[in-house]
């Protein structure tokens, strides 16, 4: 931590960071080694099997991160049930809280407004969490419950089909492939765009790596929240002078930008592929 | 010399005559021997030129007496070089092999190789383009031009790919003896050193040559299962009894020979992969729907990436030589046994397992037969396009404001 003039407030501790590095190698993993599998009549899906050694390697590794994925679930699971138990709320208040994960009628109300903004209108009165990061966690969440268990279907498929009828081994291909396709396709363009790639953020926010923001980011960004904790008093104590290390900074910086980059391309190749798929049909 | 004067008067003039009568009714057996010839043509610095080049005219006559003709005189084939003074007609005619060999000078005419030499191509091989002339041995000993282990060198000298023949020649098949090389049977011969592997005269024959497209060619579609099976007596067996054999599968289409699934001249091992990669799209010649929808499976999909070859395919579930309909009791995916195939792979498979369906496709083509599949998809695609169309149009809209943004905190932190 360095001390500097500028005053900084924490948005992620570091669990939640971890738990974002977690989602990010698997998910990259994830996607990459998948795509190579559901696109494996192209020559990018070849290249991917040839330098990671075959399509059984990709199988393994794909099977690997899907453990940590079911991992980093399970510790987001107790993040929020150590959050509930913080928050002197019952589980009801906890989930349906107005400054919660959870989409609300507020969230409604500040996606028409941001749609007026776009067109000229005032900029909303953002909270803690915008519509669009909730919509980013609970898709997170949505997927890998959909991803999740149509994984596990193929990946015991002779288990599975005790339990069910062979054939939804088929439908499981379907679901698996096609969510997975709008999982790595969403993350790799909206929330890459949404988070890091707009022009008010261009090239990376680093804040998912670092854990704090400027105050007087926080005051401009999320003007709803800043004020609550001025009114609540609570400013006053997160509130600090110690910055991220520049040495943090740094390799946030690169390896943000080298996974924004790689999810990035294979989002381009899966695009010209749709692209040539839907030409000749 | 005058060999015919000196040999007369030693056995008295009636036996001479005698004599004559029987050189003449027995095709003139050659007054002149071997060691007459060789007196001249043992000579190794006996040579002529010919179209600007010295051709050497020597004969090695103890090698000569190791051939398969080791007994015949020069002249039983040089019937022309039988004259009275020293010096015979030059050049002389070209030997007629089929004047003894006359069975195989028949057939020899009637194939590509015949026809093409009486048409007057001159890359059209004579006998000793493949025998040789005077070192003619048995094709058993190795020293042999078509002794197994040498005949790919012999065919290859016109037949290899860039040779004048081939570069002169319309033909169908390019890269024959590269591919042979590769091939299991090419293997067989150049890393294994087996006589008993297939060399081209195996397929081809050795005298009765045809082209592919002549239907009395051993190479012939309606002939291959037959010269397969030369060799592979036990795999001809079983064939024949499967879906593929026109003796039990009567119909107008084209039913499969041994080369339409492996190939010629490359012809792989099948457990290589090399044939594991290829079967499928060999298999898709002709069930085309079957194989379009077997890529659109798990199994397909791998088999296209690096290390495909282990997936299944479609001999590991369907059979290969013994293929049968699913409804026979001796198919690999009748009911009775879809469970023991499917188990080879997937140690666990139970009955429930085996409804996986293999060949099914979310296709509108399939909408009948598989309409969870169809519904699945398009549901799972109107989300997909749902999701995008309106997070695409909320960030494209989004671009200008954020320029705008950026520019306002930039004039801010610097302002003029």
């Amino acid at each position: 931590m360095t001390r500097t003039p500028v005053l900084y407030v924490e948005r992620f501790s570091v669990f939640q960071r971890f738990i974002h590095l977690l989602i990010i190698l698997s998910f990259l993993t994830l996607a990459v080694t998948g795509m190579a599998l559901k696109f494996a009549t192209e020559p990018w899906a070849d290249w991917i099997a040839r330098v990671g050694g075959g399509f059984e390697v990709l199988g393994a590794l794909h099977r690997f991160c899907a453990v940590i994925t079911f991992f980093y679930f399970f510790l987001t699971m107790i993040l929020l049930y150590t959050s509930w138990k913080e928050s002197d709320k019952d589980l009801f208040e906890f989930i349906f809280d107005p400054e919660g994960l959870v989409p609300n009628l507020t969230d409604l109300k500040e996606m028409i407004g941001t749609f007026k903004w776009f067109f000229g209108g005032k900029r909303p009165y953002y909270g803690h969490w915008t519509y669009w990061e909730k919509f980013d966690f609970m898709a997170v969440f949505w997927g890998i419950a959909v991803i999740g268990s149509s994984g596990l279907a193929l990946w015991f498929p002779e288990q599975f089909s005790r339990l069910f009828p062979g054939y939804w081994i088929n439908i499981a291909t379907i679901i698996h492939s096609d969510e997975a396709l709008l999982a790595a396709g969403f993350i790799f363009t909206i929330h890459f765009y949404n988070t890091h790639l707009r022009p008010e953020k261009f090239p990376l926010d680093p804040v998912i790596f670092v854990g704090s923001v400027p105050l007087e980011e926080l005051k401009h960004e999320r003007p709803r929240e800043y004020d609550q904790l001025v009114a609540s008093g609570e400013l006053e104590r997160i509130v600090t002078r110690r910055a991220p290390a520049a040495w943090l900074r740094r390799l946030a910086t690169v390896f943000g930008l080298f996974v924004v980059t790689t999810g990035s391309v294979l989002i381009v190749a899966i695009i010209l592929t749709m692209f040539k798929y839907i030409q000749h049909n | 010399m005058r060999y015919k004067d000196t040999l007369l008067p030693r056995i008295g003039k009636p036996v001479g005559f005698l004599l004559i009568l029987l050189a003449i009714s027995a095709a003139r057996v050659s007054a002149l021997t071997n060691d007459d010839c060789l007196g001249c043509h043992g000579d190794k610095s006996m040579t002529t030129q010919h179209d600007g080049k010295t051709i050497s005219l020597y004969i090695d006559g103890d090698a000569f007496k190791k051939t398969v003709h080791a007994d015949n005189g020069c002249l039983s084939c040089h019937v022309d070089a039988d004259v009275k003074g020293d010096e015979h007609p030059v050049p002389l005619k070209p030997v007629d092999c089929a004047a003894c060999h006359d069975k195989i000078g028949e057939r020899y005419a009637k194939s590509a190789h015949g026809v093409a030499m009486a048409k007057g191509d001159k890359f059209a091989p004579r006998c000793y383009d493949c025998h040789s002339k005077h070192d003619i041995l048995k094709p058993t000993d190795p020293k042999s031009t078509t002794y197994p282990l040498n005949i790919p060198y012999t065919c290859g000298r016109c037949h290899q790919e860039g040779s004048k023949m081939t570069e002169t020649h319309d033909l169908n098949k390019h890269n024959i003896t590269t591919n042979y090389s590769m091939s299991v049977h090419g293997k067989g011969l150049f890393e294994d050193g087996l006589i008993v592997t297939a060399v081209c005269s195996s397929c081809h024959t050795a005298h009765d040559v045809q082209k592919a497209s002549d239907p009395a060619s051993s190479v012939n579609r309606n002939n291959i299962i037959k010269t397969c099976s030369k060799c592979h007596v036990g795999i001809a067996e079983q064939f024949q009894k499967s879906v593929h054999s026109p003796l039990v599968t009567k119909t107008n289409k084209k039913l499969p020979v041994c080369t339409d699934c492996h190939t010629d001249h490359s012809i792989a091992r099948v457990n290589q992969r090399d044939f594991r990669l290829i079967i499928a799209r060999q298999c898709g010649n002709c069930h085309e729907h079957k194989t379009e929808t077997y890529m659109e499976t798990y199994h397909g999909r791998a088999s296209l990436l690096k290390g495909g070859e282990r997936t299944a395919k479609c001999s590991d579930c369907h059979g290969s030589h013994n293929i049968m309909p699913a409804q026979d009791p001796s198919s690999t995916i009748n009911t009775a046994n879809i469970v023991k195939t499917c188990s080879k792979c997937h140690p666990n498979a139970n009955q429930s397992f085996t409804t996986y369906l293999t060949h099914a496709t979310h296709s509108s083509a399939d909408k009948d037969k598989y309409p969870y599949l169809f519904y699945t998809f398009w549901a799972m695609t109107g989300l997909l396009v749902g999701t995008f169309a309106f997070f695409g149009l909320h960030t494209i809209l989004w671009v200008p404001r954020s320029i705008i943004e950026r520019l306002k905190a930039m004039t801010k932190q610097h302002p003029h």
